[in-house]
C-alpha cells in the first residue's frame, strides 16, 4: 500500500536526481528574457520607423510594459514540455516498470505526477518572471519610460505561476496519452508555436478557448500584437474561467489517458 | 481492503496472451512454482517467458486465464513489492541517474529506508559504483542493480528474468549460491533463461515452454540424462578406432563421420586410440544428455 506521501516523495526524488528540470528552466528563462529586448527596442524609437507600427510613446503606456513583462508566457511551452518529459521519460527509459511494480494502481502514479509538476511548473514561473522583470528593467533604463511598478510585475507573476503550473499538469496528461517522448514533444511544440498561433490569429473567437488563449487570459496579458504588429486589446476569457478551462483540458486528457494508454501492457 | 497473500506459491492458470498485433505470446499455459525451491523457467528466446512473468507482475493483462501470487493477482496484493521482488530487464534505468539514486527512488515509493539501499548495494557488490551514473554501468552491473532493486524489501518471492545475462562466471556462481540460500530459507524463486546450462546447477524444478505452451514441468531430475557427457572423436580410420575401443564400448557413428562414445572419458578414449596407433583429428566432449533433452523439447537444433 503506497500512500500519497510516498508517491510524491518518490516523484520528487526522480526530479532531483536528474538535470531535466534545471536545463528546461534555464532554457525557459533564456528564451523569455531574450524576447524582452527587441520588444522594448522597437517601441523605444531607436530603430527608425519601427515605433510607428507599435504606436508612438508606448513606453509611457503601463499596459504596454505589462505586455513586455508577459513575455514570461514564452516559458509556458517549457512548463508543458517539462510535464511531457516527466511522463514520457518513464516509458522511454522503461523506469515505468519499476514505478508500476511499486504502485500497481497506475492512475495514482499519474495523479501524483500531476500534483508535483503543478508545483514545479509554478516554481519555473517564479524564476522566469524574475528573469523577465530584471531584463525589462535593464532594457528600459536608457529610455524615457513609465515606471516599472511592483503591481505590474505582480499581475504577470500571479498569472504566470497559475498558468505555468497548469501547463505542466497538462503536459503530464498529454505525456500519459501519447507515451512516445519524441512524438509528444513534437506534438506540443507544433501545437503551441504553429497550429495554436494560426488559429488564434485567424479565428480569435476560437483561439480564446484553446489552452494558449486561456494561458493569455490567466496571465491577463491586456494587449497583444496582431498580424500587422500593432497592439490592441486581446479577446480573452475572464481570468477565473481561463484557469478553469486549463484545468478541464488537463483533466480531460488525463481521463482519456487513464482509460486508454495508461492501462496498456508494459512490455 | 487489499487481499493478502496466504502463501507465496505462484500459479499460472490457463494463461493466454494475444497482443494487439495478433501475436499469441502465451497459449493456455498452466504451471505452479513452489516455495522452498528454485524454479527455472526455460524456453528459447521469444517463447513467451517474459510475457508470462509480466502477467504475474500485473504489467501485462492476460487475454484469458490468470497469473497469481499466493492466490491473488499482483495488483490485488496490499504491499506488492514487499511480497514479490522482480528484475525484468537490464534496461529499466534512467541513464543519468546513479545506481544508488535509482534504488532511492524505489525505496521512497515503497517505504524502505535509505540505509537498506546501501545494504543491498553492498550485498550485490555495487558499493564502489553506487554513485556513478547508470550510463557508465556494464551489462553485468545493470544486472546487479536490477537484482538489488528486487531485494530492497527482502521479499519472499523473487522473479528474475534472465538474471545471468551479462554476469561474469564469478557473478553467476555468487547468484547461484544466493538463490539456493533464499530457497533453503523457504523463499520462492523463479528465474528464466533461454539456456538450461546457465541455470542447471541452480534450479530444483524446471518449467519448459515452447511457443507459449507448456512442454514440461517438474523436478529437474525427471528431465532425464545422468549428466555423463559423451565423447566425440574424429579419425581418418574409424573402423580401426572402433575395434580399438573394444566390443563393450557404446559407440554411435554420426552421419558427418564423427564417432560418439558414451560411458567413457576423453582420457580413456584418447589412451586407447594412442595404443592402437590411430590418428585422431578431434577428441572432444559432446553435449550432455540433459541439454540434448532440453533442446529437443524446445525444438532447437541439436
Amino acid at each position: 500500500m503506497t500512500g500519497w506521501g510516498a508517491l510524491l516523495g518518490a516523484e520528487w526524488r526522480k526530479v532531483t536526481t536528474t538535470k531535466m528540470v534545471w536545463v528546461l528552466t534555464l532554457v525557459a528563462v533564456a528564451l523569455s528574457t531574450v524576447n524582452v529586448v527587441p520588444t522594448v527596442l522597437l517601441a523605444s524609437g531607436t530603430i527608425p520607423g519601427a515605433a510607428e507600427s507599435i504606436g508612438e510613446g508606448q513606453l509611457q503606456n503601463p499596459e504596454f510594459i505589462t505586455t513586455v513583462l508577459s513575455q514570461a508566457g514564452t516559458g509556458a511551452l517549457f512548463a508543458l514540455i517539462l510535464g511531457v518529459i516527466a511522463m514520457t521519460g518513464e516509458y522511454r527509459h522503461m523506469t515505468i516498470t519499476a514505478t508500476f511494480l511499486a504502485e500497481p494502481r497506475r492512475g495514482r502514479v499519474v495523479a501524483a505526477k500531476m500534483a508535483l509538476y503543478a508545483v514545479l511548473g509554478a516554481a519555473m514561473a517564479v524564476v522566469v518572471v524574475a528573469g523577465v522583470a530584471v531584463a525589462t528593467y535593464a532594457t528600459l533604463l536608457p529610455f524615457d519610460h513609465t515606471p516599472l511598478t511592483p503591481a505590474m510585475v505582480g499581475r504577470v507573476f500571479v498569472g504566470a505561476v497559475i498558468g505555468m503550473a497548469l501547463y505542466a499538469v497538462l503536459g503530464v496528461s498529454i505525456g500519459a496519452l501519447i507515451r512516445s517522448q519524441v512524438t509528444a514533444i513534437i506534438a506540443v511544440v507544433v501545437w503551441v508555436l504553429l497550429l495554436e498561433a494560426i488559429v488564434s490569429a485567424l479565428l480569435p473567437a476560437v483561439g480564446k478557448w484553446l489552452p494558449g488563449g486561456a494561458l493569455n487570459a490567466a496571465m491577463d496579458v491586456g494587449m497583444r500584437a496582431d498580424m500587422t504588429g500593432s497592439f490592441s486589446r486581446a479577446d480573452v476569457l475572464p481570468g477565473w474561467a481561463a484557469i478553469g478551462l486549463l484545468l478541464v483540458y488537463a483533466v480531460v486528457f488525463a481521463a482519456i489517458a487513464s482509460r486508454t494508454t495508461i492501462r496498456r501492457d508494459i512490455t | 481492503m487489499p487481499a493478502t497473500a496466504q502463501t507465496t506459491e505462484l500459479r499460472v492458470e490457463s494463461l493466454t496472451k494475444v497482443f494487439r498485433k495478433g501475436l499469441k505470446a502465451v497459449d493456455d499455459l498452466s504451471f505452479d512454482v513452489r516455495p522452498g525451491r528454485v524454479t527455472g523457467f526455460l524456453g528459447p528466446n521469444g517463447s513467451g517467458k517474459t510475457t508470462t512473468l509480466r502477467c504475474l507482475l500485473g504489467l501485462v493483462s492476460p487475454t484469458s486465464g490468470q497469473a497469481l501470487v499466493g492466490g491473488v493477482s499482483y495488483r490485488a496484493l496490499g504491499n506488492p513489492t514487499g511480497v514479490v521482488g522482480a528484475s525484468l530487464e537490464a534496461s529499466g534505468f534512467h541513464p543519468g541517474r546513479s545506481g544508488r539514486n535509482h534504488l532511492r527512488v524505489i525505496a521512497r515509493s515503497t517505504g524502505i529506508s535509505d540505509a537498506r539501499v546501501d545494504e543491498v548495494l553492498n550485498l550485490v557488490g555495487l558499493t564502489p559504483a553506487a554513485r556513478r551514473r547508470v550510463v557508465e554501468y556494464s551489462l553485468g552491473m545493470r544486472q546487479r542493480l536490477a537484482l538489488a532493486a528486487a531485494l530492497l524489501a527482502d521479499p519472499a518471492v523473487l522473479i528474475l528474468d534472465e538474471p545471468t545475462n551479462g554476469l561474469d562466471p564469478e557473478g553467476i556462481a555468487w547468484l547461484r549460491a544466493f538463490l539456493r540460500e533464499r530457497a533453503r530459507q523457504g523463499g520462492t524463486v523463479l528465474i528464466s533463461s533461454h539456456l538450461l546450462s546457465e541455470v542447471q546447477q541452480t534450479v530444483d524444478d524446471v518449467v519448459i515452454i515452447r511457443k507459449g505452451t507448456l512442454v514440461h514441468a517438474g523436478p529437474l531430475a525427471d528431465l532425464g540424462g545422468d549428466g555423463a557427457a559423451p565423447v566425440v572423436v574424429r579419425t581418418p580410420e574409424p573402423d580401426r578406432l572402433v575395434a580399438a575401443l573394444g566390443p563393450d564400448a557404446q559407440v554411435t557413428r554420426r552421419p558427418d563421420g564423427a564417432i560418439v562414445v558414451t560411458g567413457s572419458s576423453p582420457a580413456q578414449v584418447g589412451h586407447l586410440a594412442f595404443d592402437a596407433g590411430c590418428e585422431l583429428h578431434e577428441l572432444s566432449t559432446g553435449m550432455r544428455d540433459l541439454e540434448r533433452v532440453f533442446l529437443e523439447l524446445t525444438g532447437e537444433q541439436t
